[in-house]
């Protein structure tokens, strides 16, 4: 055996480099190491990172039997599993709400769990059990499908950094109350939330991710905020509620946010931010803000025009704009207040830093070819002026090329493509 | 620090360099800002003063040898330089990661002493990739890893188990005779004979074990049942259920009968059952179980009928139990009896040819 010894290769290397080399393997892989040799019966048992899908279990037509041998899989590696587990992951469709998911939750809640990720089927949505909220030492929580209820004695996840909740039932004060009582979070994500008004406190919040059905959305106290992604939709109660509303959304959603570095806005951000807009002088000034990526903007609501401008003029080192539209060309060959551009539209500003501007889906409604305009003429350091017509206009296309041609570029090194598909 | 804090001041068309000696005495110079880029080596230098010369080469740790040393010396010389794009040095990697499992060992073994983590994280994903997918015999071949582990050891723990009690029985014993064999042949220094593979299935074996015991050779390549074949020679075939399922595929039954010569006493796997309780009955009694795993190809008829001949196997030890001791004791076959005479809860005699007393117990010799 001496010599079998010395041409083992890869038993007596230090544990941290067999624990690396453990990590990058499918669990079950790295599972079944335990019947090479002796020495590697247990390596696999002290892993702090387990994660579990159904590649673990042989797959086949029936779903009840590949759902059993899953649970039994898990359940069977956590008892054999020895130490504390920092990162728990399971990600499968084939279970939903079973109790063997609080028995594994309850488990890792006793081992220094810091990293969960629970991404469930689509039955019966899975209810957090209790234990989940003291899990002291957590950091990072994602939950897809999931019920959560905190325990009204529950005082928060005093080390949470990043919090995705997905398709997740809760209350919507519990909600509010449970970002707030994350002192140290950094990165928000919420998706699929209906109809939800949401007061964000958080003060260290550096990435906030929305996505849903939200009747208001208040950033009250986020002061570090750098990248905002926003999507949201609309419903009829919404809109009503937008009707009624009396505040200004733009201020209440961008107004307490200096450090922001990247806006993204999708669907009826813009339509959101456009209700009770007052054209104003702007508190704030968003001298960090880079990159601005702004989708389904209409081009014939003038208030949606005017909430872009007003963001625009008010980031000085802007550099990257992208801007789709969503204008119905049927509806506007003859734009009104077409005067505005020339009157009021604000002249005194210039877009000293903005290098490359991407205009997608446009319809060529006058509206969007006068803002076209006014960004090659306000911009002296642009470089490329990308704009790829909507795939419902053919016709119009050549009369878009003929005004572009002819709009003047502060800019000598301009350059603008006409981007076809 | 800056890189100009850390040079000795030379005139500016000299580069600087850095003394290291490796375990094996060898010293060389490397360019100081291609060594810097290992954190132990910067760390000796910097907070030691140590390098600066040959006298006072850096003293390399043990698991890097000169060759090591050239293969990461080339790793620190590409990614040290700034600007580099992540396609380039994805791409570097690539190319530099394709060497021979040994000297990638070898080199995670040695980048890791260094506290190189970016090539600890290259190697150790490389050697991920090798392990993955691959069945344990190959992985053992690949890292010439000793092949130590029980049968019983071996049985995945996390498999589905089948309900079929006889197979989980079988294993068992096996796994339980092997373990106790290898002991006593480490006590021993005796050599051990070469397993063979049989793959006759469980009904045969079976019926091996209940009646037809007397075969003498060549179980190894039939399949076929071996009836009534009396014992001309000594030497005796014991059979092994060797369990050897550790992949997602439907596993085969395999027996490994490794031959045995009884005078000798030549020390060899074979399988007894441990019969703790000879008094009962019932088979399940009879022996611990662990778990066993392998998927059930038999029909229910069969089933039934080998179900039956198990339990009459047992009743027919149990029975025979006294008579075959005295016989057993008469020809100095065993080695010891653990536990006495008569005490039916004991192991039953674990010489190394165990098997063969059963033999002999059955038919009746």
């Amino acid at each position: 055996m001496g010599d079998l010894l010395d041409r083992d290769l890869i038993s007596n290397l230090p544990q941290s480099i067999i624990e690396s080399i453990l990590t990058r393997l499918p669990i079950r892989d790295a599972i079944r190491t335990s019947c090479l040799s002796t020495k590697w019966r247990y390596k696999w048992t002290t892993l702090t990172h387990l994660a579990f899908d159904e590649k673990c279990v042989t797959l086949s037509n029936d779903r009840t039997l590949v759902e059993r041998s899953l649970i039994d899989f898990i359940t069977r590696a956590l008892f054999l599993h020895q130490g504390p587990v920092h990162k728990f992951q399971l990600s499968t469709s084939y279970l939903q709400s079973c109790p063997d998911i609080d028995q594994w939750i309850l488990f890792l809640s006793r081992n220094d769990i810091k990293e969960l990720v629970l991404e469930l089927g689509e039955g019966e949505w899975f209810r957090v059990p209790s234990c989940l909220f003291y899990c002291k030492k957590l950091t990072r929580l994602e939950l897809f499908r999931c019920e959560l209820d905190p325990p009204p004695a529950f005082k928060g996840f005093l080390c949470l950094k990043s919090l995705n909740l997905h398709q997740v039932l809760v209350a919507p004060d519990a909600i509010e109350s449970l970002i707030s009582s994350c002192p140290l979070l950094e990165s928000l994500a919420l998706s699929y939330f209906d109809s939800l008004a949401l007061n964000i406190r958080a003060p260290n919040l550096k990435y906030l991710c929305l996505e849903g059905e939200f009747k208001d959305i208040c950033l009250e106290n986020t002061p570090l905020l750098v990248a905002i992604s926003v999507a949201m939709y609309m419903t009829d109660d919404i809109a009503e509620h937008f009707e009624q509303s009396s505040n200004c959304n733009f201020i209440k959603f961008l107004g307490g946010i200096p450090r922001l570095e990247r806006l993204v806005g999708h669907i009826y951000f813009t339509k959101y931010l456009s209700i009770g807009n007052d054209q104003g002088i702007l508190p704030i000034t968003y001298n960090h803000l880079k990159i601005i990526e702004l989708y389904q903007v209409s081009f014939e609501d003038m208030k949606e025009i005017l909430v872009v401008l007003r963001l625009i003029t008010n980031s000085p080192n802007l550099q990257e704009l992208q801007i789709s539209g969503s204008s119905n060309t049927l509806a506007a060959i003859e734009a009104s207040d077409l005067d505005f551009w020339e009157k009021q539209c604000p002249s005194d500003c210039a877009f000293g830093r903005l290098k490359v501007v991407k205009m997608t889906d446009m319809s060529g409604v006058p509206h969007e070819m006068e803002f076209i305009k006014f960004l090659l003429k306000k911009s002296p350091v642009l470089e490329t002026m990308s704009i790829t017509p909507c795939a419902y206009v053919l016709d119009g296309r050549l009369n878009m090329l003929i005004e572009l041609v002819s709009f003047k570029r502060a800019s000598p090194e301009a350059e603008i493509l006409f981007i076809q598909d | 620090m800056s890189e100009g804090d850390m040079a000795v001041i030379k005139p500016e068309m000299m580069k600087s360099y850095i003394w290291l000696q490796t375990a094996d005495g060898s010293i060389q110079q490397v360019e100081q800002e291609v060594a810097m880029f290992c954190p132990m080596i910067c760390q000796e230098n910097i907070q030691k003063g140590m390098g600066s010369s040959k006298n006072h080469a850096i003293s390399l740790p043990e698991r890097v040898n000169t060759a090591m040393l050239s293969l990461i010396i080339d790793y620190c010389r590409f990614h040290q330089v700034p600007g580099r794009s992540n396609k380039e040095c994805k791409a570097f990697d690539e190319k530099y990661i394709r060497m021979d499992t040994k000297k990638l060992c070898e080199l995670t073994s040695a980048a890791d002493s260094l506290q190189l983590k970016p090539l600890v994280d290259l190697t150790s994903r490389a050697l991920a990739r090798i392990i993955e997918g691959k069945t344990p015999e190959e992985i053992r071949e690949i890292f010439h890893l000793p092949d130590d582990l029980t049968e019983e050891e071996k049985l995945e723990p996390l498999k589905n188990s089948t309900d079929d009690p006889r197979i989980r029985l079988l294993n068992r014993l096996y796994a339980r005779k092997r373990r106790e064999l290898q002991e006593r042949e480490k006590l021993k220094n005796a050599e051990l004979e070469e397993e063979r593979s049989d793959d006759r299935s469980v009904d045969d074996l079976l019926s091996f074990i209940n009646g037809e015991i007397g075969d003498s050779k060549g179980i190894k390549t039939s399949k076929n049942k071996k009836k009534n074949r009396r014992r001309k020679d000594q030497q005796k075939n014991t059979c092994l259920y060797e369990a050897n399922e550790i992949h997602e595929e439907s596993s085969n039954l395999k027996f490994a009968c490794p031959s045995d010569e009884v005078n000798k006493f030549r020390a060899s796997p074979s399988l007894t059952l441990k019969l703790q309780d000879l008094n009962d009955d019932s088979l399940e009694d009879m022996v611990e179980f662990d778990d066993g795993d392998i998927d059930d190809e038999i029909d229910p008829a069969l089933k039934e009928k080998i179900d039956r001949e198990v339990e009459d196997f047992a009743r027919r030890l149990n029975s025979d139990w006294p008579q075959r001791i005295q016989e057993i004791l008469a020809l100095d076959m065993l080695e010891d009896i653990q536990g006495g005479n008569g005490s039916y809860k004991q192991n039953i005699p674990t010489s190394a040819n165990g098997w063969n007393n059963f033999d002999q117990m059955l038919t009746g010799f």
